[in-house]
């Protein structure tokens, strides 16, 4: 079962796929550091880019950013408390009181310490959970891929929390862009109204360019950050191996960390920050002195930082086996394999077994490569990017984003089509709308069309044929768990206040 | 009235009403099978939509206020006109002479004054695109529809 893992190697550490990660990774630290910025958008405006490179390469530069953009995001959460990613707020509780005392530096050698590890964990995680899991979902048929399509669908709205209506207005808006184009069977229109370059549908790139990196361009470009700056002099770095010593008490945090992040991960629809702040919660629930956590203790930024980024390859296990995506992230991710013409499930692992093995590896590599890309030398170097002007990294962005969608296919119709789905991005966005699950809408929207045409047509045309067999039910079953689920525990919450009140 | 009715939620749930029912006449064209989906979708939407509208509308007769979509309207009204205006620019008069133009205005525009910096950062985002695309990845650019004319 882990041939393919191991024969894999040797293609990884080829120059250009090992170049690709550690480019990835200094990316990654970049975007991180920059509040506004995320893993999420910088894989979006990437995409488009990687048209042309071979797979392992683009997925190395894709593995490196998110690993790098886990720990960037503790740069600024330190020496300004801004996270510069949503996950990194629990990293501001202890990291900024350190960086009042003058021990800002250390504060970032634990994380990013504690980012490699939680990343080395996870990807160990996917290394050993996704193919064994792969070999069940290769037993699926059309209607249990459908019933997977329709679960992997119900999960990311209904665990993704806040409003489910909002939820499933996503899920619908991206499942109906996915059937826009000609149809799978027939070959008929369906609302092109007349546009050539529609045929053939809409490709997922212009959907993640519009709806992920607009919103933020136009929130750099709203509210110019105006902070003070940070000058590197101060924050008291030392080499990197000698503040290691200090941290060999950590350990237990480590192992706590990595496990839950590794968890939250693999859950649809959760992401960094929970996994951060369960984890910050629980290792100051074991903590010997709870008191001190909130005014510099360094194992709090420990706890967040490998919590954060032990989510990352294992957000990926759903994704890769049955097309799931664990976070927003991971859903990105899928439309960056799609590019490639990698569709993300069962088929997977038997039909590019070098390329999702290699995506592994680079996935271990780039969490390796954080402690010497991301040491003292380079974390001070890091932290001057504080200082760059917003208004001018919006415009710089703002080019590539057009390049990018351009390149694509090389004309200006998809440049517009992007900017559409940008306004509506932008507005749900501000409205609090989920953005995965239009992603996950247009991905499983046609893949779960095609399978639920083809056990119809096996059924011949008998309904039934989606229940007919116990995995689909034990689908079905999962499904209505998770819709029910969040509701009923909704319920016993609001119930317990009444008592309680 | 009208207040409750510009409501951001309202107006978003009666953009994808409108929308969505607009959909739905092309969609019954189409064979039904080929329709099953798109159409599932676009009711989906409307029934959503009808229960955020009266949700929303519920909050309002409670006296609930409205979150505003943005702080600076004007800005980020300007964002979006000065992001289109580089779109059409890139595409009538050509990507070269827009990007020249758009990098330094939207950075001044929005903030930042700096005329070396501006410069600079022209310079080196431009030159970075030329030699990387243009010259090392042979991508070409739209020259601008009105020179072709």
């Amino acid at each position: 079962m882990y041939s393919d893992l191991l024969s894999a190697l040797p293609e990884v550490i080829g120059f250009s796929n090992f170049a690709a990660v550690i480019i990835g990774v200094i990316a990654g630290i970049v975007v991180g550091a920059m509040p506004g910025l995320s893993a999420t958008m910088a894989i979006s405006v990437l995409v488009p880019f990687t048209f042309g490179l071979e797979p392992l390469v683009a997925l190395g530069l894709m593995a490196g950013i998110y690993n790098g953009a886990m720990y960037g995001g503790a740069i600024p959460a330190v020496l300004l408390r801004i996270p510069g990613t949503p996950a990194a707020v629990a990293t501001t509780f202890d990291g900024y009181p350190m960086a009042q005392k003058g021990e800002g530096g250390f504060a970032l050698q634990v994380a990013v310490v504690s980012s490699a590890i939680g990343g080395i964990a996870s990807a160990f995680a996917l290394m050993l959970l996704a193919p064994p899991l792969s070999k069940v979902t290769l037993l699926f048929g059309p209607s249990e891929v459908f019933w997977v399509a329709v679960f992997g669908l119900a999960s990311i709205i209904f665990l993704l929390g806040g409003n489910p209506v909002k939820g499933l207005i996503s899920a619908c808006f991206g499942v109906f862009v996915s059937v826009i184009g000609a149809d799978p069977i027939y070959g008929t229109d369906r609302f092109t109204f007349g546009q050539l370059e529609m045929l053939d549908g809409i490709s997922i790139v212009i959907l993640l360019v519009g709806l992920y990196a607009l919103p933020p361009v136009i929130d750099l470009l709203e509210t110019p950050l105006k902070t003070d700056g940070v000058e590197s002099s101060k924050l008291g770095t030392e080499p990197i191996w000698k503040a290691m010593p200090r941290m060999k008490g950590f350990w237990k945090t480590w192992l706590r960390s990595s496990v839950i992040g590794i968890w939250i991960g693999i859950l649809p629809g959760a992401g960094g920050s929970m996994a951060a702040f369960m984890s910050y919660n629980e290792a100051r629930r074991s903590s010997k002195n709870p008191e001190k956590w909130g005014e510099g203790e360094p194992e709090g930024v420990a706890a967040s930082e490998t919590a954060n980024n032990a989510d990352t390859a294992s957000a990926l296990i759903p994704a890769l086996t049955l097309g799931i995506p664990g976070t927003a992230v991971a859903a990105v991710m899928l439309g960056g394999l799609l590019v490639h013409g990698l569709q993300p499930g069962p088929m997977l692992f038997r039909e590019n077994p070098d390329v999702v093995f290699g995506f592994m590896w680079q996935f271990l590599f780039g969490a390796i490569l954080l402690i010497l890309l991301g040491g003292s030398l380079a974390t001070n170097s890091f932290a001057r990017l504080l200082n760059l002007p917003r208004p001018l990294l919006g415009s710089v962005i703002i080019v590539l984003m057009l390049i990018g969608v351009y390149s694509i296919h090389g004309r200006m119709f998809d440049v517009y089509l992007m900017l559409g789905f940008g306004a509506v991005g932008w507005v749900m966005d501000k409205l609090k709308f989920p953005l995965p699950p239009v992603v996950l809408g247009l991905i499983l929207g046609g893949f779960a069309e095609e399978n639920l045409r083809l056990a119809l047509r096996i059924g011949r045309g008998d309904w039934g044929v989606l229940f007919q067999n116990t995995t689909s039910l034990i689908l079905v079953a999962l499904t209505v768990a998770v819709i029910v689920g969040p509701i009923v525990k909704r319920r016993m919450i609001d119930r317990r206040k009444q008592a309680e009140s | 009235m009208s207040n409750r009715l510009t409501r951001p939620e309202t107006l978003t749930a009666l953009g994808i009403v409108v929308v969505a029912a607009g959909f739905l006449v092309p969609a019954a064209a189409l064979r039904p099978i080929s329709a099953l989906l798109p159409v599932a979708m676009l009711i989906g939407l409307i029934v959503l939509s009808v229960v955020l509208l009266i949700s929303d509308q519920r909050k309002a007769a409670a006296g609930e206020a409205a979150q505003p979509m943005t702080k600076s309207p004007k800005r980020v009204f300007g964002a979006f006109a000065l992001i289109v205006a580089y779109a059409l620019a890139t595409d009538f008069i050509g990507f070269y002479v827009s990007t020249v133009v758009a990098v330094p205005l939207t950075a001044f525009l929005f903030g930042f004054r700096n005329p070396l910096g501006l410069a600079l950062a022209t310079v080196i985002v431009v030159g970075a695109i030329w030699l990387i695309f243009d010259f090392g990845m042979s991508q070409d650019f739209p020259a601008g529809r009105l020179w072709a004319a």
